[in-house]
């Protein structure tokens, strides 16, 4: 599987393994919103036929905050293809762009309380810590928990490294 | 002022409430702003722009979601803001409104002409210029857009928008040199512009790769260096992989090569970044690899495998690119490796070497091996360790699903059977089992027997959309709308129809599949409306443009909307548009056959049906509108427009099947030229509208791509035989099929032999033998065909249920579908479907009615049983 930056084309492909997948859906404009603000920040995994199977969508927060946040929108992985580590990788990518291209300081995302697959992916293997829950956040009702991910700054990084 | 034209003049008392109904308007207070208009009408009925102005207030003050009275009140104003420029026809106000109004209508073209009018009026209105360049680029008129832009520069130089504007406008109209100039003066001239630092990163990013189309690597190159050191660009991603291009083009390998290394540093599982290193070193991989090369490529990748412990591609990759034992080595390890982490998804992800059979026999064997092996409950390994327990549950179900898979030449559906239910003794409760049951079960042509699997696994799991809308999927197979939508709304919004929820979504697969169901079962009307909701879909997609023409060039993402544009060019190539378009033209085609089918044929039971849901319908919108009444919004011309076409009937008595056919096959000419299905689509439409030449015309595309195609084969018999027996063929296609049909079909030839040729040719496809099928019953033009050609076409199509030919379910129903199109006798029919039972015996599809009937009602009754414990959602 294939594991790269998105680009316009991948975006129906995107917004089909969407509908699949998770209720929170959005039409095509919005996917285009993400691609045309921030086209380094979405990854797509991709079979041998060109299929999209798995992927990020990201941004940055618009509201004027204290330092740039970089905010997951959707991420899933059709499940014929989960566990095989596809969600961790696109989510590190797109990590990775956030600090490079918009030094970003941290990334936020939402999760349902019952999405145990997913908050062990960010928690257990990503190292994100919730930080607030929100009630009812769902359209269903069901509450989210806000995580979130502090980046180690370069100049952190390289203090700790001498 | 003196030049204002009489007619446009008003006396002081109107001229001031002219510019208050401009400030209402402005300020959205419309029923102020309607009052001042009418005031004004009142003396002065003919004023232009007061007109205009009303029809923009009324216009704006439209309720959305648009209501029966909203609409009336849209007709007055496009009506009025029509009369306006009749009033006023040099006024920019008038023409501006009219642009306005047909923008929101979508009407691209009549907007771009309006706005263009209105600009001849007031040249120097900026507003009004930037729309109209908008509606120049969506519309695709780049050397207006052009041409606007530099009069745009002319009136606002220090505007940074400008020059950027100008620059993308250059390079949409294909002129590379004159846009990166104009970057190039623009940097000179506007020095603090403002610009955050990743916004003059994308702007130079592409001007890079603008430099880069023009052939210009050096210059590319100069300016992505400087990029870097002026910190403006960072070295991750693209801006990488441009450079190592960059450097590959100038013949620099060497320095390439390191460039791509950095990037699999960057992302070791980046496909195309492994192509673009082994370029450097004179391999081609997705072109061709000599047997020579194999090794010293796979060792290059299995030295990355080894740098990157945790990357996927290098390893998987290994397994494209070795042959023989090499590769049954690197596989075999693969696949433990898979088996003994129980990774489900190895099979997706080892399929893909599928495409090639000796591959593919390879892994079926190493899989047999290591169950046998692990059936001994030995190790996989030299050394003594164990394999896990879960390594044979994930052999068998891996072995299922390849013993199944659609390349397979022996499929052995029973076998996969087996292997699923003695995993399921293992792990009764593992969703992946029955998925992959139900996946074998299709293949095998059981779809009843597929979708009751589907179902079993999404009960295991129902939190689950994806397998939610497998089940929802698998029952649309069968012809279970009211099944599958059920499922389906248990992840939709629940105050509207699940059906409209996925429309509004833009749920391409669901308008898809359910159209298909809807066909299958004869509601044509209804499966109208679904594909017809899909082309919609792709309308909306292109119109999503729209807006961004100034939204990028604010957000400086120049690339990103520079490969927009080129996207939505060719939108409508995609899959799913393609597949819908066929699906209903095909239906158009037969409406045109046999308009009867326009008048819907119901039995006693449908007929039953049918008025119960319309009149649970009815309870639901009575239901609705008590509510509505009761939060004092009830008045019938507040309600939402209903769906004025619920049951997909107008669109079925359409009087005009195959011009609407034509509007849908269009974009594919254009966009899916490649695809033979295109051509002998584009066949049934001509043939029937008698355009001679078009029709024939796409017997000679098709032709081009692949001659041997079963389809054409047919069409170009049915085209011999039709024009021959037109009496007053007209001169020009008479000249131009007695010079060019000799090229399809010999034209002396005996077109029996002809026919007996292609099915000698291609004895063991399915889809040959049904084409030459078909070609027996064009040969013969008699109606009603007599049984000397009827029984040539039986025998024929019996050779699909022949050993040397795989089974395919599909064409084996296709086949029984010309039967009886033909009219063959019901006890010919009966036999055939049971020659093809007895080639696939799990196919319910060849059941008798009465059987699939029974076998349908226990399916879903069983499903009622097992609904009682449903897990919460
Ligand atoms: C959540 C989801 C995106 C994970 O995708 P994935 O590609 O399978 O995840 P990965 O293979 O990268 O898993 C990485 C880690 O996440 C954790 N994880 C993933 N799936 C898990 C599961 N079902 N149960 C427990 N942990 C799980 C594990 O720690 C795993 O590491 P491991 O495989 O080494 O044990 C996928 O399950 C999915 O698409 N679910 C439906 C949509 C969804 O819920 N999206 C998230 C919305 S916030």
């Amino acid at each position: 599987m294939d594991i790269r930056q998105a680009t316009i084309d991948d975006f129906l492909g995107m917004q089909n393994a969407n509908l699949l997948n998770l209720p929170e859906n959005y039409t095509f404009k919005y996917y285009l919103y993400h691609a045309l603000t921030w086209p380094e920040l979405s990854y797509v995994a991709v079979d041998p036929r060109g299929r999209i199977v798995g992927y990020i969508l990201a941004k940055m927060e618009e509201e004027p905050t204290d330092e740039p946040s970089g905010h997951v929108t959707s991420i899933s992985v059709l499940r014929p293809y989960r566990r095989l580590g596809l969600a961790n990788r696109l989510m590190k990518q797109s990590q990775e762009a956030m600090v490079a291209h918009y030094n970003a300081a941290q990334i936020t995302l939402h999760v349902r309380k019952s999405n145990r697959a997913a908050i062990s992916l960010y928690r257990d293997s990503l190292g994100f810590e919730v930080h607030v829950m929100e009630k009812g956040y769902y359209a269903d009702g069901e509450d989210a928990y806000g995580m979130r991910f502090l980046f180690k700054r370069k100049d952190e990084e390289s203090k700790a490294s001498t | 002022m003196s030049n204002i034209p009489k007619h446009r003049q008003l006396p002081d008392k109107e001229n001031r409430l002219f510019k208050e109904l401009l400030t209402q308007y402005e300020y959205k207070q419309y029923k102020k702003g309607l009052k001042a208009a009418d005031t004004i009408l009142k003396k002065f009925p003919n004023h232009g722009e007061t007109i205009a102005l009303k029809a923009l207030t009324l216009h704006s003050s439209l309720p959305f979601p648009m209501t029966v009275a909203g609409l009336t009140k849209q007709e007055e104003a496009e009506s009025l803001a029509r009369l306006a420029v009749k009033k006023d026809i040099t006024s920019h106000i008038t023409w501006h409104v009219l642009g306005i109004l047909a923008k929101t209508r979508k009407d691209w073209d009549e907007a771009t002409r309006a706005f263009a009018m209105a600009r001849k009026q007031d040249s120097e209105n900026i507003p009004l210029m930037r729309d109209s360049i908008a509606l120049y680029l969506h519309t695709r008129q780049f050397s207006q857009a052009v041409a606007a832009r530099h009069q745009h520069l002319l009136l606002r130089p220090t505007l940074r928008s400008s020059w950027t504007s100008l620059i993308i406008a250059h390079h949409l109209n294909g002129d590379m040199t004159e846009g990166i100039e104009v970057y190039d003066q623009y940097l000179g001239i506007v020095k603090n512009d403002g610009a955050t630092s990743s916004e003059k990163a994308q702007l130079l990013m592409h001007i890079i790769t603008m430099c880069m189309e023009a052939g210009q690597w050096d210059d590319a190159l100069r300016r992505l260096e400087n990029g870097l050191k002026d910190g403006v660009l960072s070295t991750r991603g693209q801006v990488t992989q441009l450079k190592a291009e960059i450097l590959m083009q100038l013949g620099r390998e060497s320095e390439s090569e390191d460039v791509w290394r950095a990037l699999i540093e960057q992302n070791p599982d980046n496909l195309s970044y492994y192509d673009g290193f082994l370029r450097t070193k004179g391999y081609e991989i997705r072109k061709s690899v000599t047997l020579d090369s194999t090794s010293k490529i796979v060792s290059l990748l299995n030295s990355f495998a080894e740098s990157y412990p945790k990357a996927l591609a290098p390893r998987r990759m290994c397994l494209d690119i070795a042959r023989g034992d090499e590769f049954r080595d690197l596989a075999r390890a693969y696949l433990v490796n898979g088996l003994e982490k129980a990774i489900p998804s190895l099979f997706v992800d080892v399929k893909g070497l599928y495409v090639d059979l000796e591959r593919m026999k390879i892994v079926g064997e190493i899989v047999e091996d290591l169950i046998q092996t692990l059936e001994k409950d030995a190790g996989l390994h030299d050394d003594d360790s164990k394999a896990p327990p879960t390594a044979l549950l994930w052999a068998y179900y891996f072995l299922a699903l390849h013993l199944a898979h659609p390349a397979h030449p022996n499929p052995s559906y029973d076998r996969s059977l087996q292997l699923l239910s003695t995993a399921l003794k293992h792990t009764p409760t593992l969703p992946e089992i029955y998925m992959a049951e139900a996946m074998v079960r299709k293949r095998a042509g059981d779809i009843l027997g597929a979708a009751k699997a589907m179902e079993e696994a999404r009960l295991l799991d129902g939190q689950d959309r994806f397998l939610n809308c497998k089940a929802a999927k698998y029952w649309l197979r069968v012809g279970e709308v009211a099944k599958a939508e059920e499922l389906t709304a248990m992840f939709t919004k629940k105050d509207i129809a699940t059906s409209q929820d996925l429309t509004d979504l833009q749920c391409l697969w669901f308008l898809q599949e359910e159209g298909d169901s809807y066909r299958a079962n004869g509601n044509l009307g209804m499966a109208l409306k679904r594909y017809q909701s899909l082309a919609t879909t792709f309308q909306d997609y292109e119109d999503d443009q729209y807006d961004f023409h100034t939204y990028c060039l604010r957000r400086m993402t120049f690339s990103a909307y520079y490969s927009l544009m080129k996207y939505e060019d060719q939108l409508r190539s995609h899959p799913a548009y393609f597949k819908a378009s066929l699906a209903a033209i095909n239906i158009y085609t037969r409406l045109h056959d046999d308009p009867s089918l326009k008048e819907e044929k119901l039995t006693a039971e449908e007929e039953a049906e049918r008025k119960k849901a319309a009149k649970k319908a009815q309870k639901a919108e009575q239901k609705a509108r008590k509510a509505a009444a009761a939060t004092g919004e009830g008045k019938k011309e507040d309600q939402p427009v209903p769906d004025e076409d619920p049951q997909g009937s107008k669109l079925l008595k359409t009087e005009t099947p195959l011009d609407e056919a034509l509007k849908l096959w269009k974009p594919l000419e254009l966009l899916a030229s490649s695809r033979i299905e295109t051509w002998t689509t584009g066949y049934q439409i001509y043939i029937r509208k008698k355009l001679y030449l078009a029709a024939f015309k796409c017997l000679l595309q098709a032709h081009d791509i692949d001659p041997r195609d079963p389809n054409l084969h047919w069409e170009i018999i049915h085209f011999k035989q039709t024009v021959s027996a037109v009496p007053d063929l007209a001169e020009p296609v008479k000249m131009t099929t007695d010079q060019l049909l000799p090229s399809l079909i010999p034209s002396d030839a005996d077109l029996a032999a002809y026919n007996a040729n292609l099915l000698s040719q291609h004895s063991s496809s399915p889809a040959h033998i049904l084409g030459a099928a078909k070609g027996l019953s064009e040969l013969d033009t008699t109606r009603p065909i007599p049984s000397s050609s009827l029984q040539a076409i039986e025998s024929t199509l019996s050779r699909l249920a022949a050993h040397d030919v795989p089974p395919s379910v599909a064409i084996m129903s296709s086949a029984l579908k010309l039967m009886k199109e033909l009219g063959a006798p019901i006890s010919s029919i009966d036999s055939l479907r049971d020659t093809y039972k007895s080639r696939v015996p799990l196919a319910s599809v060849f059941e008798s009615d009465e059987e699939l009937k029974r076998r349908r009602r226990e399916a879903l009754e069983g499903e009622e049983v097992a609904n009682g414990v449903k897990p919460d959602l």
